[in-house]
């Protein structure tokens, strides 16, 4: 990492920095996370004591109905799955200096072209099931590689390309399922159902995507930093004069690393598709590529912490029913609780009252666009 | 060690709070308890707050994605289930949808507290309405905008020919507008009942004057029904381009239209505005001065009569056609010709008699 | 986007113009105001973003925002009975927001883009949270057409027929730009957004410039919202601002950091909009609804992929300054 210019700040996520290794700073990592989020829950009791109910009560009603039950695990597996694999999306462009704003619209293509592989056509479970998953990936990288071509040989900032691209996702999904790949005879914008030969299992309470989500997240841990590859993609990401130097190519690098981006948003909707919901229909893969930046910015760019950060997100959702349900309490309390704890996470506030080094140096996760 | 203790007493003061809310909520929920009270209390929490038994009547109410407070279909239907409580001295409840994979978790959240009627809003719903409904005979189900392929005798669609209510707004619109042209804002085409409110406004305009020019646009899918500005822009647009009378239909879109048509001049004189879904004169009221009729689902009159009829032991299963007509004039009641009035009252009653054909379908 | 690129695409947009509007007044007159309502919020975000870009940090939290200056304009004005009052609370709320995002982005130090991203979803939750139903505006605000200029043909009554905030939005980037390159505070702030180093050397206080541009730029996002719920809509609703903060980002971008370029691609942006549902209300074209939608984005990366954006943001965005 000598190469690196030193003007350049840290971005955070590779930290090479030797102050940090003795295995007293190593606390931080983990400490700091779970106290701020214990302060968020602490704020959000504000809220919920606003409203004339018991926080206690409240937060026991949350966790008890998705951590408590196994219908409830079960949920909050699937409502991670696609989380983490948007996280990782988000993350790995991150790590490449790219801020992948549409993993929505890669989601949303993954998950039609997985629909479309998973109905239209008769193949043996062995070779249907990968071939849908795979499907929905391709369209997923298909349409995020339109940025990163953009931004590799246009010069086209991947900031602009995916907010416009989520747009035009959105619609022309929304095309396909009303019209050539709707189902017959229904007034609902949807496509068929898909065959049972692609339908992912569910292990006991286990959603077999789960475990696939997992999977690929060690994996991209690994990938992002025990591999030459992974190591291209985080130099050109902090040093893309440095990697030119290096003899990487940081185009060809670019591209990839969208391509890369896209097929992990693709794959989450593929996941939904064929393990959640069955079909594509446009209204149930709303927001997910949205929460994918939250968690990509709360696990700070690193792929383990996608799986933590998600599954936070995904309890948190799948209590906020019961929640009103039974304490009338709206659901939206789990975004202001949500936003504390990335503030806390982030913030020096936590840090510099946890540990007495009032130096404690900020790190950034994210690179600045287009630079 | 200085700041661990500040932390601590952060940590420590916040438990505290939350142990005196535990004892302060008790007061405060207990109004919640009352059944029927309104659409916060209603809801409210604490034990005391749910199903009070077996003899009670008890109506679970889940939304589509949305808010209960939607000022559309959701809000509509839970009036419904609130008149409905009323009526029988029962108890109503609702619970919000924020992910449409929540559907079927809601729903069992009133089987399993033991509630005799759920009500789910919204055409997305159907097949989670469906699944209930077979796994739990005992429960009645109103699937508010479902239509039903099979009959299940414990869930009743209860569906709208809206196409019959955009027609007879469109009618009324071809026989007021004076320039000949007249326009919609609406939500998502994809949408199959607002298509069928666009699409039947359409008709009914040219059924009564086949020269007038007809403008309907639908916003993009993207937040169709959750962009007021883009509403208001066009609706001025259209009204730039000589449309008098303007149709919205399509949530806070068709709203923000509205709301943008009674600040033109001349509005409630020769620029009007036609609501839909409720009577818009009451949810709207920024839009009161252009409001000439709104196109409505009778779906709280509807969802309140089937939920009697559940209580009754009368619930008829299958597809309950509910009422569709032309809210009342209010304001604009003097400037509509009594021939006009008289014209567009024998429509609706050859539409809803079925002697009088839209013409419109979902192709 | 290169200068030669811009001029040959303005006039181009502009004999364009002239020729629709030869053919038919009313329909060119009246898409182009659409353009221009449709492209205010955008203009006004697109110079939140630039100032702070600017200073060299990123705000992507316009879109919270401006949502918090909505609700917090509505409520105000619809509570005080006063529109002027409401709008103050407004433009103060986005005051306090971009503060919000000072001591996140610069005392602290934190991640920019996380810093924004709090705001963001801050402002979903507690919009949605506190939101009440049933609250109207006292009034509605005026349309103030200028005396002469609004009388000139085409030009008249699509700019010089319009609210308050509509001025200010065609204002605002010209007031900017001569602010940006023709000022003191302009050399610095672009100092500090490039080079932060020299410009500390040289005495420009680093930290001091950046918090109150990005305070100040708030004061845009609280018109931007009050603008919505006030003067364009008269009404708040849950997460009516559907997504134009982040369009603004993509604007500001579009039109390389500059406020004349960011008021010449958001109008672009509003034109393609306006173009979009004309043709669905003409039903010139027999093609799916959904494709006519996709127009205003599809014509955006086309023309972005065509002129190439050779276009640097400032160099230290979204670096958070530390002394050496």
């Amino acid at each position: 990492m000598s190469t690196m210019d030193p003007s350049r700040t840290d971005l955070g996520f590779t930290d090479p920095d030797p102050r940090r290794s003795g295995p007293l700073d190593r606390i931080p990592s983990i400490v700091l996370p779970i106290v701020s989020v214990l302060l968020a829950f602490a704020v959000g009791a504000i809220l919920i004591w606003l409203q004339g109910v018991s926080p206690l009560r409240a937060y026991a009603v949350l966790f008890s109905n998705a951590l408590g039950t196994p219908e409830g695990l079960l949920r909050v597996m699937e409502k991670s799955t696609p989380l983490i694999l948007t996280g990782l999306a988000v993350t790995v462009g991150l790590r490449a200096g790219l801020f992948n704003i549409g993993a929505q619209g890669q989601l949303l293509v993954g998950a039609i072209g997985a629909a479309w592989a998973g109905y239209h056509f008769q193949l043996p479970v062995i070779v249907h099931l990968p071939f849908a998953i795979l499907f929905g990936m391709l369209c997923g990288a298909a349409w995020a590689s339109i940025a990163g071509v953009l931004r590799a040989y246009r010069s086209v900032s991947e900031v602009i390309t995916t907010i416009m691209l989520n747009a035009i996702a959105i619609a022309l999904v929304d095309y396909l399922a009303s019209q050539p790949l709707k189902e017959e005879g229904q007034p609902l914008t949807r496509t068929p159902a898909i065959a049972e030969t692609a339908t992912l299992p569910v292990f006991g309470i286990v959603p077999s995507g789960f475990l696939l989500a997992i999977a690929v997240a060690v994996f991209f841990g690994w990938f992002l930093t025990r591999t030459t590859q992974g190591f291209r993609f985080n130099t050109i990401g902090l040093n893309p004069t440095a990697a030119r130097y290096a003899g990487i190519s940081v185009k060809g690098t670019i591209v990839l690393a969208m391509a890369v981006s896209g097929a992990l948003a693709g794959l989450g909707g593929a996941i939904e598709t064929l393990g959640v919901t069955g079909r594509f229909e446009p209204a149930f893969n709303a927001g997910l590529g949205f929460d994918g930046i939250t968690i990509a910015l709360l696990a700070r760019a690193n792929p383990i912490a996608t799986i933590p950060a998600a599954l936070l997100i995904g309890t948190m959702r799948t209590g906020a029913a019961a929640l009103q349900f039974q304490t009338g309490i709206e659901p939206e309390v789990v975004d202001v609780i949500l936003a504390i704890t990335l503030l806390f996470v982030s913030a020096p506030i936590v840090a510099r009252l946890l540990f007495r080094n009032r130096n404690i140096k900020q790190t950034t996760v994210t690179s600045g666009w287009g630079s | 060690m200085h700041r661990k203790f500040v932390l601590a007493a952060v940590a420590a003061s916040a438990l505290l709070l939350a142990a005196c809310g535990g004892s302060s909520s008790d007061s405060a929920s207990s109004g919640g308890s009352e059944s029927a009270g309104g659409s916060s209390q209603a809801a409210g929490g604490g034990g005391e707050g749910d199903c009070p038994g077996a003899d009670a009547f008890c109506i679970g109410l889940v939304t589509d994605t949305g808010k209960v407070d939607d000022k559309s279909f959701n809000q509509s239907a839970w009036e419904g289930a609130l008149e409905a409580a009323k009526a029988t001295g029962g108890y109503a409840k609702y619970v919000e949808t924020v992910d449409p994979k929540d559907y079927e978790n809601n729903i069992n959240q009133f089987v399993s507290a033991g509630y005799d009627a759920i009500v789910t809003v919204g055409f997305l719903m159907g097949e989670a309405s469906v699944a209930a409904a077979k796994a739990n005979p005992n429960v009645n189900f109103v699937g508010v905008d479902q239509f039903q392929a099979e009959t299940i005798p414990n869930l009743t669609g209860l569906v709208f020919p809206e196409d019959k209510a955009g027609f007879a707004a469109g009618y009324l619109a071809g026989l007021m507008t004076k320039t000949g042209k007249v326009g919609a804002v609406l939500g998502t085409d994809t949408v199959p009942p607002v298509k069928l409110f666009g699409e039947g406004y359409k008709a009914g305009v040219l059924a009564a004057n086949p020269e007038a020019e007809v403008t309907l646009v639908y916003h993009a899918p993207d937040n169709a029904f959750n962009d007021p500005e883009w509403g208001a822009a066009e609706a001025k647009k259209q009204l730039a381009q000589g449309a008098d009378i303007i149709f919205g239909a399509g949530g806070n879109t068709g709203n923000g239209a509205l709301i943008e048509i009674a600040k033109a001049p001349g509005a409630g004189e020769t620029i009007f505005c036609i609501g839909v879904d409720t009577d818009q004169y009451a949810t709207v009221p920024q839009a009161q001065k252009c409001l000439l009729t709104s196109a409505e689902k009778k779906l709280t009159q509807g969802t309140r009569d089937l939920l009697l009829l559940a209580k009754e032991g009368k619930f008829p299963g299958g597809n309950f056609l509910g009422l569709t007509g032309l809210a009342p004039f209010h304001d604009t009641e003097a400037v509509v010709p009594e021939e006009v009035k008289a014209k567009v009252a024998e429509i609706v009653a050859a539409l809803d008699a079925g002697t009088l054909k839209t013409d419109v379908s979902l192709g | 986007m290169r200068a030669r690129y811009a001029y040959a695409l303005a006039i181009i947009i502009g004999i364009a113009i002239l020729v629709f509007y030869a053919m038919d007044q009313v329909r060119t007159v009246s898409v182009l105001a659409f353009s221009l309502r449709y492209a205010v919020p955008l203009i006004l975000a697109a110079m939140v973003g630039i100032i702070c870009e600017r200073s060299g940090v990123i705000n992507i939290g316009i879109e919270g925002q401006m949502l918090m200056s909505a609700f917090a304009g509505f409520f105000g004005a619809a509570v005080t009975g006063n529109l002027i009052l409401g709008t103050l609370i407004g433009v103060g709320t986005g005051m306090i927001m971009g503060a919000f995002l000072a001591v996140g982005a610069v005392t602290w130090k934190m991640d920019q883009i996380i810093a924004g991203t709090v705001i963001n979803i801050l402002a979903v939750g507690l919009t949605s949270f506190f939101y009440a139903q049933g609250q109207v505006l006292p009034g509605n605000t005026p349309i103030v057409a200028i005396p002469v200029l609004s009388d000139i043909p085409l030009v008249g009554p699509v700019l010089f027929e319009n609210g308050l905030f509509t001025y200010a939005a065609l204002i605002v980037p010209l007031v900017l730009w001569v602010l940006l390159f023709k000022t003191r505070w302009g050399l610095r702030t672009r100092a500090v957004g490039e080079k932060p180093s020299a410009a500390d050397t040289s005495g420009v206080g680093v930290q001091g410039l950046r918090f109150w541009n990005v305070t100040v730029a708030g004061i845009l996002a609280g018109m931007a919202g009050a603008y919505l719920a006030i003067e364009a809509t008269g009404t708040f609703e849950r997460g009516f601002t559907a997504g134009r903060g982040f369009t603004a980002l993509a604007i500001m971008i579009f039109g390389a950091w500059n406020p004349i370029g960011a008021l010449g691609a958001a109008f672009f942006f509003g034109l393609t909009q306006g173009l979009a549902s004309q043709l669905q209300a003409d039903e010139v074209v027999a093609i799916p609804q959904q494709f006519i939608n996709m127009l205003p984005y599809v014509l955006t990366i086309l023309l972005l992929a065509i002129v190439s954006g050779r276009i640097k943001p400032p160099a230290a965005v979204g670096k958070p300054y530390e002394k050496d």
